[in-house]
């Protein structure tokens, strides 16, 4: 339905050249978290008017964000402890990318930069330059983000279909912040973005999972005196199964 | 099976949770320990927050606790007197180790202050408890060097005497200062706020030795007053940090359950001083696991936080 969507748009796409221009979709508008939840994945498919064979395409998801501390260890007492600290303000907690060819191939790093696109330039703020040290404290949250699979770059993990269609899958892993993720696509032409659309896409807790986690978040109290009770009545029961035998 | 945890926002499979629960309910049942000292860095292992991982331990003591204090109400092995008091030292230390769980959580530094704890205890409970068994296995090998300090031993009172605000303790039979036992019970509940413990492994000696309360009473005494310290730890958690997994502690408790009959069934067969030994090395066993963590060169020379508490 949506495939058949954007491939009468890509069919009324002139031969004649025109001001480019790209569009995208997810498959899922809402990915639900649920008892049973051990990461998806998505499609985002795409079409593109006026692409020519030089063009790249470039597919960023990215999730809510977040203030991080970024602490370095330093022994002392031959113990390894949290040292000197650098916060990074609104990282994104999950972020995908996607391209038809490897980034650096597309585009040249000014371009990305402005547009914050690509793992690289995730804390770079515009204007800024990177000190060496700084650097390492980035390198870190890079890390971290990829150890949980949050952090994803597919350097050709943009499908270009014919007629100017385009899809790229993009994995949910386990550990999935909930919120509002936007996917963004960029066209890029001589190493500049000449087109680019976002859409969003929500990650929600569903059925128990959200009744629980809005139960203990929502009325705090009542939660906690609810597990106490839960757990003495489980108690009292083990203990009562197994005295009978 | 995978299953989504709602609270520690993970999924773990399904049947790992209950086998964890099962075993360390076994050890449990087979020391008479509430096995939270095991529990806690495990469940921090396979990945549960800290955070979260302290607050559902104690939420899954206070089912294992349940029944057995409630035995022991039954059996009237148990001073409530006593238990009273030291609940009502224990419930001042969880209102304060929530607290200063909280305030460690903001400055970054709560996992090394969780390992060097256990480091702290484990390391000197084990290391007494694996002393003073082998000794006592020592002298059963050779049984004409008996000896009995017992009537010497009761006399030889020290600064506990010396203490103020007196009371009798009936069932426990002893006349003693208030303060020891408040006091002890403060430090537990502070422990069980931080470690996510149930302080058994702490209370227990403290009455024996540092009390002198009657063997026959102690572990029923213990057990009350860790059900309603890690109780109050639990619902002090839950609203203060939110960070009670009722379905991680629910798994746990089942399999928990379940493993301490075998495992006290299991324990009938071996001698008690074996099995305290037994147990020290396990004891000792955790500390030098969380020991070497602390010395080893990490993975990552970095940590990476969320500032502040973990917001929608």
């Amino acid at each position: 339905m949506l495939l058949a969507a954007l491939l009468a748009l890509a069919l009324q796409q002139p031969i004649t050249s025109e001001a480019p221009s790209i569009m995208g979709a997810l498959t899922q508008e809402t990915v639900e978290i649920r008892e049973d939840f051990a990461g998806t994945e998505l499609v985002l498919y795409g079409a593109t008017r006026g692409l020519t064979i030089q063009d790249e395409i470039v597919v960023v998801l990215r999730g809510p964000e977040q203030d991080l501390r970024v602490m370095r260890k330093t022994r002392s007492f031959g113990i390894w402890i949290n040292g000197s600290a650098r916060e990074f303000q609104a990282v994104p907690r999950y972020y995908a990318i996607a391209s038809s060819r490897p980034l650096e191939e597309i585009a040249n790093e000014a371009a990305l930069v402005r547009n914050r696109i690509g793992l690289d330039h995730l804390l770079t703020r515009p204007g800024e330059t990177p000190i060496a040290e700084m650097l390492e404290y980035r390198k870190a949250v890079e890390r971290a983000g990829a150890r949980e699979a949050l952090y994803a770059s597919a350097p050709r993990g943009v499908e270009v279909l014919d007629g100017g269609l385009f899809r790229a899958t993009l994995a949910l892993p386990p550990s999935t912040p909930v919120g509002n993720y936007t996917a963004e696509v960029y066209l890029f032409r001589d190493g500049r973005p000449v087109a680019s659309r976002s859409t969003s896409l929500r990650v929600e807790k569903a059925g128990l999972e959200r009744l629980i986690y809005e139960f203990a978040h929502g009325l705090p109290m009542v939660y906690g005196l609810f597990c106490v009770v839960l757990a003495m009545l489980a108690g009292w029961a083990g203990a009562a199964i197994f005295a009978r035998r | 099976m995978q299953i989504y945890l709602p609270i520690a926002e993970l999924s773990v499979n399904i049947f790992l949770l209950l086998g964890l629960g099962a075993g360390v309910g076994f050890l449990s049942g087979m020391f008479g320990v509430g096995g939270g000292f095991l529990m806690t860095p495990l469940l921090i292992f396979i990945g549960v927050p800290p955070a979260v991982a302290v607050s559902t331990e104690a939420n899954q003591i206070v089912a294992s606790s349940a029944s057995g204090a409630l035995a022991h109400w039954r059996r009237r092995s148990l001073d409530p007197k006593m238990g009273l008091l030291l609940l009502a030292g224990g419930s001042a230390g969880s209102i304060f180790g929530v607290q200063l769980f909280t305030f460690l959580r903001g400055l970054g530094q709560i996992d090394l202050i969780i390992s060097l704890c256990y480091v702290g205890f484990l390391g000197t409970i084990g290391g007494l408890m694996m002393y003073e068994s082998a000794r006592t296995i020592m002298r059963s090998r050779q049984p004409e060097a008996r000896r009995e300090g017992g009537m010497g031993k009761r006399k030889k009172r020290g600064w506990i005497d010396t203490l103020p605000f007196k009371m009798r303790f009936p069932r426990s039979g002893l006349y003693i200062s208030v303060i020891p036992p408040i006091a002890i019970g403060f430090f537990v509940g502070t422990l069980a706020a931080i470690m996510g413990v149930g302080g058994g492994f702490v209370m227990v000696p403290a009455m024996i030795y540092i009390l002198r309360m009657p063997t026959n009473v102690v572990v029923g005494t213990s057990l009350f007053q860790i059900l309603f310290v890690t109780a109050l730890t639990t619902f002090l958690q839950a609203t203060q940090n939110q960070t009670v997994d009722i379905v991680l502690a629910m798994l746990l408790t089942v399999g928990g359950v379940i493993g301490a009959q075998f495992g006290a069934r299991a324990g009938r067969h071996v001698k008690a001083e074996e099995l305290r030994a037994l147990l020290a090395a396990m004891v000792l066993a955790v500390c030098l696991k969380l020991g070497w963590d602390l010395v080893v060169t990490p993975a990552d020379m970095f940590e990476v936080l969320p500032v502040g508490m973990e917001g929608e």
